[in-house]
């Protein structure tokens, strides 16, 4: 019961401030209301019951992304925007509660649609396959050491030689 | 109330896909576009997890695939950002139609 709560909560959370972050005209406003989003799809992680991939939404897109945005709109000059493009908030709120309403009554239609139909494959996709947290690290585990295990690596590869190679292209720049 | 099933989850990450393609495509600013690319693999990310979950699979790949997900979104963005740095020293602005000839 809790359970549902909080998602439908996160879910309409979610709605609103995607379309807030695409509605600001400021920069600033826009990476506060996706910073919310990506705060709170950590939470619907949990709700799912994945809770490494939660953590680690929450720290990386909850934490560590937002940090780096804010420098990075700390370059960039918006007092010349806001002097001469004066923004009604107020309107821009109201838009996308209305859009965010629309968009919860399609979904519930969808719902209610989907719960109609009839699955060939006989898979309850209802039933949520409950794991202990426990599993959920050894899972983890497996994959990333065992059968990813070159992937990963792979992976690491690729972006270490990127950074050395936008270094390199920035030195080459001064 | 409803129970929440695979249909909950995969039509969050629609929302959100759409919202970040709708986005990447209207908005000029260069670190709003950044911002709706995540939003994109978000809602990647949520259908993976979703999918893993409810789908039965005994080895739950979904999972390992969104932790890969979120790496690399987390440092492609940071690339992204880096290169906007970069650039922005040259265009001083961060509109998106400056940055044709990258």
């Amino acid at each position: 019961m809790y359970n549902q709560i909080i998602f439908y909560i996160s879910v309409f959370l979610i709605i609103l401030f995607s379309l807030l972050t695409i509605m600001f005209k400021n920069i600033f406003y826009s990476l506060l209301s996706a910073i919310v989003v990506f705060f709170v799809t950590g939470i619907l992680f949990f709700l799912s019951g994945s809770e490494y991939n939660g953590i680690v939404q929450l720290a990386i897109y909850g934490f560590a992304i937002p940090i780096v945005l804010g420098i990075s709109v700390m370059f960039v000059n918006t007092q010349q925007k806001d002097k001469t493009k004066d923004e009604n908030k107020t309107t821009n709120f109201r838009y996308a509660v209305l859009l965010t309403s629309l968009v919860f009554i399609m979904g519930i239609y969808y719902l209610i649609i989907t719960s109609l139909t009839i699955n060939p494959n006989s898979i309850n996709y209802t039933e949520n396959s409950v794991i202990s947290s426990f599993d959920n690290i050894e899972i983890f585990a497996k994959g990333i050491f065992n059968r990813y295990a070159y992937a990963f690596e792979l992976l690491s590869v690729i972006l270490t030689m990127i950074v050395a190679g936008l270094t390199i292209w920035k030195r080459r720049i001064q | 109330m409803i129970d929440i099933t695979l249909y909950h989850y995969l039509f969050v990450g629609l929302v959100l896909f759409v919202t970040g393609l709708t986005g990447s495509i209207i908005c000029k600013n260069v670190i709003k576009v950044l911002i709706c690319i995540e939003f994109i693999l978000t809602g990647v990310n949520i259908n993976f997890v979703a999918f893993a979950t409810y789908c039965g699979s005994p080895s739950f790949d979904g999972y390992i695939m969104a932790l890969f997900y979120i790496a690399i979104g987390a440092v492609e963005f940071a690339l992204a950002l880096y290169i906007f740095y970069l650039m922005y020293g040259y265009k001083k602005s961060d509109k998106i139609d400056n940055y044709g000839d990258l």
